[in-house]
C-alpha cells in the first residue's frame, strides 16, 4: 500500500529530510527524544521531528526563499553556536554534523551564560559526543576561544540581549573564516527602540553588517514561527 | 614581536610570522591540570609556557590565540588528541559550573520564597473553605481572630458530634453523610499539614537569610530581607540599587503608573511589611520609608561585600531615629489650599 502512494520528500543533507511541510533529522541518539518531539521511521531509519516553532534555525530553513540546504554547515565540520539555550536547535544540528557516535567527527562548540541552560546541554553532551558545552559569556572570547584552534565556516548566534549585532560582528571577526557563513537571529525587542518601527531596525542592522565586511545573503523573517525575529544570513568577505 | 599562546603551547614570532621559539605542554591527559589551565586562561592569566617565553623575549607582546592583530604563522596548534582532551575538560567545566549554581544562595532563596508564597496562597484558600464548610454544619461556631486550631481539631475528630463537643457547640439536626464527613475530616487534616509545611518552609528561609544577609536580616527581619533580595534578583544586584529603588521595590505597578500618568508616587514597596512603617501613622510613613530604605541599602552593601555584620545595637540606633521622626511629626501636615 505504502509503495504506491505518491509521497514527496527532499533530502536537505544526508540527515535532514523535508517531508511535505515538516522537517526531520536522522536521530543520532536512537530511541531517545530531546524535547518531546515525535519520532518516526522513514524506510527503516529513525528520524526526529524538527519543530520550527521551537528552533529558529528550523524556522529559517522553512522560511528561506533560497536553496534550503545552504543554511546548514558541512557535515563533519566544526561550528560555533553562541546562545545555545536548552539545546533544541543544537540537537538537530548535532544529528546533521556529527551523526550517531560522532562517526563524522564534527564538533559543535555551544556557549551559553545561564547555568539552567547548561544543565540540559551537559546532559545532551553526555549522550551525543562531538557536542562541547561551554558555560560562559558570548562576549568574552578569551575565556573559551582556545577551544577553537581554527576558524569555523559556520557560526550561529541567538543571544537576545542588547548589542547583539556588535557581539555578532566581533565573534565573526575572530572565529569565522573568510567566505564562511554567519547566522544572526535578531530579536527586535532586545534592541533599543528608536520609535521608527521594526522594519527600520532590521534594515539598519543589514546596513551595519554590509558596512563591516559582510554580504547579507538573505534576511529571513520568522513571523509565524517566532514573531518579531529576523534571521540574517551573512557571508564574511573581508 | 608577538608572543602567541593557548592552553597547550606558546610561541614567539615576528611580524612576518616567522617563529623564533616555542614551548609545548603535553600533560593534557591529566584532566585536572587541563581544567586549571583553561580556568587560568579564562581569568586572563598566562600559562607556564607563555611565562617562560615571556622571560626569554621580554619585548614580545603577549596575545591569546585568536587575537585579531596576530600575524599569520604556523602556530603549534593542538593535535587531535589534545583537542579531544580539551573538549572533555570543557564539558567537565560546564558540569562543575552548573553544580556550583546549586550553591548560589540567591537562587536557593528565590525557590524557597516563591514556594512559600504559593503554599501560603493554597493554605489560606483551604483554611477559608474549611471554616465555611464546618460553619455550615455547626452554625453556632464563632471564630475570633484565631482559627488556627480548627484544622487540627477537624482532622483529629472521629465524627461531627465529637468535634462539636470538643468545640463546645450544639449538634445540628442535619449532619453530613458518612462519606461526606470523611472528606471534610481529610480536608481539615490536609489544611493542618499545609500549615506545618508552611512553618518549616519559613524557618528554612529564615535560616538561609540570616547567613546570606546577616545585616539586612537583623535590621528588617529575615523574611523581609529575603524578599528584597529575591525581588532585586540577587544580593549583589540589591547592593547596587539606589536606596530610592529599594524603597519602592514591590510597588512597581504604582511606580510605573506614576511615571506614566503623573499620579502620586508610591511611598513604599515591600518594606511596608515592616512594623516601623505599617504601625506608624500615615503621615510619617513616607519619611520613615525613606530612612529605612537608605539604611537597608547600606545593610545590603555590607552583606554583599561581606563586611562586618550589623549588631542589635546598631539597629536600635535606627529605631531611635525613627522615633525621632515620629516625635517631630505628631500631627498630619495641614494641606495648603
Amino acid at each position: 500500500m505504502g509503495k504506491n502512494r505518491q509521497h514527496r520528500f527532499e533530502m536537505l543533507s544526508w540527515a535532514v529530510r523535508l517531508e511535505n511541510r515538516s522537517l526531520w533529522s536522522e536521530n543520532a541518539d536512537q530511541g531517545n527524544t530531546v524535547y518531546g518531539e515525535s519520532l518516526r521511521k522513514f524506510s527503516g531509519i529513525e528520524y526526529r521531528r524538527w519543530d520550527p516553532s521551537r528552533s529558529k534555525l528550523g524556522a529559517a530553513i522553512m522560511r528561506t526563499r533560497r536553496d534550503r540546504s545552504y543554511l546548514l554547515p558541512d557535515p563533519g565540520s566544526t561550528v560555533l553556536y553562541l546562545g545555545a539555550g536548552h539545546g533544541t536547535s543544537i540537537s538537530h544540528l548535532h544529528d546533521h554534523i556529527c551523526g550517531a557516535r560522532n562517526d563524522l567527527g564534527g564538533r559543535i562548540v555551544a556557549v551559553d551564560l545561564a547555568p539552567r541552560c547548561l544543565r540540559d546541554l551537559t546532559h545532551l553532551a553526555s549522550l551525543r559526543p562531538g557536542l562541547v558545552p561551554v558555560l560562559g559569556d558570548a562576549r568574552k572570547h578569551n575565556a573559551w576561544g582556545v577551544l577553537l584552534p581554527r576558524k569555523v565556516k559556520w557560526l550561529f548566534q541567538d543571544v537576545a540581549q542588547s548589542g547583539q549585532v556588535e557581539i555578532f560582528i566581533n565573534a565573526c571577526r575572530r572565529f569565522l573564516q573568510i567566505n564562511g557563513i554567519g547566522l544572526l537571529s535578531l530579536k527586535a525587542a532586545s534592541e533599543r527602540w528608536t520609535g521608527e518601527g521594526e522594519d527600520v531596525l532590521f534594515e539598519k542592522v543589514a546596513e551595519q553588517l554590509s558596512e563591516t565586511g559582510f554580504i547579507v545573503e538573505e534576511s529571513i523573517k520568522l513571523t509565524g514561527y517566532e514573531d518579531n525575529h529576523v534571521l540574517f544570513v551573512a557571508r564574511r568577505v573581508e | 614581536m608577538w608572543l602567541w599562546y593557548d592552553w597547550q603551547a606558546a610561541a614567539v614570532a615576528d611580524e612576518d610570522g616567522i617563529i623564533h621559539d616555542q614551548a609545548v605542554w603535553d600533560g593534557f591527559f591529566d584532566q585536572r591540570a587541563l581544567i586549571e589551565r583553561l580556568q587560568c586562561i579564562a581569568n586572563g592569566g598566562l600559562t607556564q609556557e607563555a611565562r617562560l617565553l615571556q622571560e626569554r623575549f621580554p619585548e614580545a607582546k603577549a596575545a591569546i590565540h585568536g587575537t585579531v592583530e596576530l600575524p599569520d604563522a604556523d602556530w603549534p596548534l593542538p593535535s587531535d588528541g589534545a583537542l579531544n582532551a580539551a573538549d572533555k575538560a570543557a564539558t567537565e567545566m560546564a558540569r562543575q559550573g552548573v553544580a556550583q549554581a546549586a550553591g548560589d544562595p540567591d537562587r536557593r532563596l528565590e525557590h524557597l520564597l516563591r514556594a512559600s508564597d504559593e503554599l501560603r496562597a493554597t493554605f489560606l484558600t483551604m483554611e477559608a473553605r474549611l471554616v465555611e464548610w464546618v460553619g455550615l454544619f455547626l452554625p453556632e461556631l464563632r471564630f475570633g481572630k484565631d482559627r488556627s486550631a480548627l484544622p487540627k481539631a477537624v482532622g483529629e475528630a472521629d465524627s461531627l458530634s465529637s468535634l462539636a463537643s470538643r468545640l463546645e457547640v450544639a449538634m445540628p439536626d442535619v449532619g453530613p453523610s458518612k462519606s461526606e464527613w470523611k472528606s471534610l475530616r481529610e480536608w481539615g487534616e490536609s489544611t493542618a499539614i499545609f500549615r506545618g509545611k508552611l512553618d518549616r518552609l519559613e524557618n528554612a528561609i529564615r535560616e538561609l537569610s540570616e547567613s546570606h544577609l546577616p545585616s539586612l536580616s537583623i535590621m528588617l527581619g529575615p523574611l523581609l530581607a529575603a524578599r528584597l533580595c529575591v525581588e532585586a534578583h540577587g544580593r549583589m544586584r540589591l547592593a547596587r540599587l539606589p536606596a530610592g529603588t529599594v524603597q519602592v521595590l514591590g510597588a512597581e505597578k504604582a511606580f510605573f503608573n506614576h511615571l506614566k500618568t503623573g499620579a502620586a508616587p508610591p511611598k513604599h514597596g515591600h518594606i511596608f511589611m515592616h512594623p516601623w512603617i505599617s504601625r506608624s501613622p500615615r503621615w510619617v510613613r513616607g519619611k520613615i520609608a525613606r530612612t529605612i530604605a537608605a539604611k537597608a541599602s547600606i545593610a545590603a552593601k555590607v552583606d554583599a561585600f561581606e563586611g562586618e555584620p550589623w549588631t542589635k545595637e546598631m539597629v536600635e540606633e535606627i529605631d531611635k531615629k525613627i522615633e525621632d521622626i515620629k516625635a517631630a511629626n505628631p500631627k498630619p501636615k495641614r494641606r495648603s489650599r
